[in-house]
């Protein structure tokens, strides 16, 4: 009996503590699932159009790694690095000898007596001559015949007069190596045709200053574009020019043909003439492409953002693509934020299937929202086209308005949809450019505004809530999506009311969030400041 | 990355197992009457519990604190009432009980 009851006992205890230990797990459980939840939405792997980039700085904690004195023990004299003993730096100072000791035996040989010796003593800039450093056509052999120690200038004669080992490999490389890998290029050049247009490609920054019959068929402003490489089909072109521009830091592509009515009628970039143009002919297609701003600091438009990172960003891929589509023998013309455009970014989007305009009269693309900024390529690579594209922005945009709500400058229509509203003959939602512009000029920070593009829904963070609200509405067809997310957007998510974006008295210089705090004033820097944020 | 993952999934899995075998003694203790759709209804408010706590700290973590204080609160409220519902409805005898 007593045994039995010591069991039962026993066994309640059991049972309790199964029952408890449940109860612990539940809530550790919900623990969990909130910290997950939070590392979800910090993830930096989320940051729309960014997916691709970590939030660090630094992969290793290098505080634990610190070691005690100076970088390196000082075992002489020391002394600042001179040319000469750079090998690219010497490149450069050799080229010029080399140029004065040829140039002195053609006198020679031409009977002229030039016995001054090669009298120019300023070195050529680092890297202008190097043919491996400009990548461009190397010296032939008898152009590179290398003297004898004692025909260079100074530094460089008492520079190999001390260093005779390196005079040695300097000549292998100028009278073997050179020659031998120009014969190479000739022999092999059509294997490496992609890694040699993707190489050159990152080296592009000269601006346009010639009618596109000129600029568009020139690398720089000096060599001319060879002969057209022949692609496999318009689906491989298209392929690969898409998979270029990605790389190049386009976060979405698309491909589509030129439409006259949307180039610009005036002031064709390059050429004198200040009025209308006829589009030039070998501007057959568009390639479109958008880059997102940096995520942490769009947030804080319109007063502590920018739109020039984007600008910059989406301008450096259009001269990378305009590059490297030259580079296989077509004409190609960027159109972008920091060079400019003849043509209309919004519409080319959307027929390049990017997006889809929205109500605050820019693209809203699946990728990305409206949380970018566009840059393009025409050219006459053919290229499979693409579509544009519907995923329920049209409606989205008739429920929502928050854009037209929080716009300081009322610049966004409220109306209930775009019917009526023509732009030089198209149908589209329209803005007021000239209010927008004029908020523009009050804003403080980087200038402009950009608030509707990072109000919009669709320019949330990418993370899964967001990703699957987004999913959702493109696949109602009956509209309750729209109106439930719309209705969650406005009663969940604060923002400051339109107004207090404007400067004071009638606001307070407001922004959408606080900037990151990486761009607060009061983190960083030691000086007095008023911050008109707080407001009364 | 993925071996955060799969450590999250396998300690959220050992609790879910406690949880279960727990789940089990507190109905029988609590007197409830369950069979399967009862134990479905129940695993289904649970999940949900979860997700949409999952979601509130989400929009928390993305830097949206109000949103996502506002919505823990919502879910609470939605989800007791929800709980109280299902605990009537757990404690309702089978009609072929006797």
């Amino acid at each position: 009996m007593k045994k039995k009851i010591i069991k039962e006992e026993s066994s309640c205890s059991r049972r309790e503590f199964i029952k408890i230990g449940g109860a612990v797990a539940a809530g550790l459980q919900v623990g969990a699932v909130a910290g997950a939840g939070l590392a979800a939405g910090k993830d930096p792997s989320t940051h729309t159009g960014w997916q691709h980039l970590g939030d660090n700085t630094q992969f290793v904690d290098r505080t634990k790694l610190v070691r005690k004195g100076p970088a390196y023990k000082i075992v002489g004299e020391t002394l600042r690095p001179e040319m000469q003993e750079s090998a690219f730096g010497r490149q450069g100072l050799i080229m010029r000898d080399i140029r004065q000791y040829r140039e002195m035996i053609r006198s020679f040989d031409a009977g002229e007596e030039r016995q001054q010796g090669m009298g120019n003593k300023q070195p050529a800039p680092q890297g202008e001559t190097a043919p491996e450093v400009t990548g461009g056509v190397g010296p032939t052999r008898e152009e590179i015949k290398f003297p004898p120690v004692e025909a260079f200038n100074e530094p460089m004669l008492s520079y190999y007069k001390s260093r005779p080992d390196l005079y040695e490999l300097d000549k292998v490389r100028m009278e073997e190596i050179m020659p031998k890998k120009r014969q190479d290029r000739e022999n092999y050049g059509d294997y490496y045709t992609l890694i040699n247009a993707w190489s050159g490609s990152w080296r592009t920054s000269e601006r346009i200053t010639e009618p596109p019959e000129e600029s568009d068929f020139k690398i720089g402003h000096n060599r001319r574009i060879g002969d057209p490489k022949p692609f496999k089909s318009p689906a491989h072109a298209a392929r690969l020019i898409k998979k270029v521009a990605h790389h190049f830091g386009a976060a979405m592509v698309g491909i589509t043909t030129i439409e006259p009515d949307w180039c610009y009628n005036y002031d064709l970039r390059g050429s004198d003439n200040r009025g209308t143009y006829e589009v030039p002919k070998h501007w057959k297609y568009v390639i479109a492409f958008g880059v997102p701003h940096q995520w942490e600091q769009v947030n804080s438009n319109p007063n502590s953002g920018t739109s020039f990172d984007a600008y910059s960003r989406s301008t450096i891929a259009a001269r990378r693509l305009e590059t490297f589509i030259k580079s296989l023998g077509y004409p190609a013309r960027r159109h972008s934020p920091m060079d400019g455009y003849d043509l209309i970014a919004v519409p080319y989007l959307v027929k390049a299937g990017l997006g889809e305009q929205g109500r605050h009269g820019i693209v809203i693309t699946p990728e990305t929202g409206s949380n970018f900024r566009a840059a393009f390529v025409t050219t006459n690579l053919e290229m499979e086209i693409d579509q544009p594209i519907d995923f329920g922005v049209k409606e989205f945009c008739e429920h929502c308005q928050i854009c037209a709500e929080i716009c300081p400058s009322g610049s966004i229509s409220t109306a209930k949809n775009n019917e009526g509203m023509n732009t030089r003959g198209y149908s589209h939602w329209e803005i007021n450019q000239t209010s927008c512009y004029n908020f523009w000029m009050q804003s403080m920070g980087g200038m402009g505004c950009r608030l509707c593009l990072i109000a919009c829904p669709y320019s949330r963070k990418s993370n899964w809530v967001h990703s699957l609200a987004r999913k959702l509405d493109t696949n109602d067809p009956t509209g309750l999506v729209d109106n439930g997310l719309t209705m969650m957007q406005k009663k969940l998510f604060d923002a400051p009311e339109a107004h207090e974006y404007l400067p004071p008295p009638d606001g307070r210089f407001a922004n959408f969030r606080q900037p990151p705090e990486w761009l607060q004033v009061k983190n960083y820097l030691d000086i007095e400041v008023t911050d008109p944020t707080i407001g009364d | 990355m993925i071996t955060n993952l799969v450590i999250f999934a396998f300690i959220v899995g050992l609790l879910s197992g406690a949880v279960i075998i727990a789940a089990i003694f507190w109905a029988k203790d609590l007197g409830l009457f369950m069979n399967w759709w009862k134990w479905l209804l129940f695993a289904f408010w649970y999940i949900v519990l979860l997700f949409l706590i999952f979601a509130a700290f989400t929009f928390i973590g993305e830097g949206e604190p109000v949103a996502g204080w506002r919505a823990s609160g919502i879910a609470v409220f939605v989800m007791m009432v929800l709980g109280l519902g299902l605990i009537r409805l757990l404690r309702k005898a089978p009609k072929n009980s006797g």
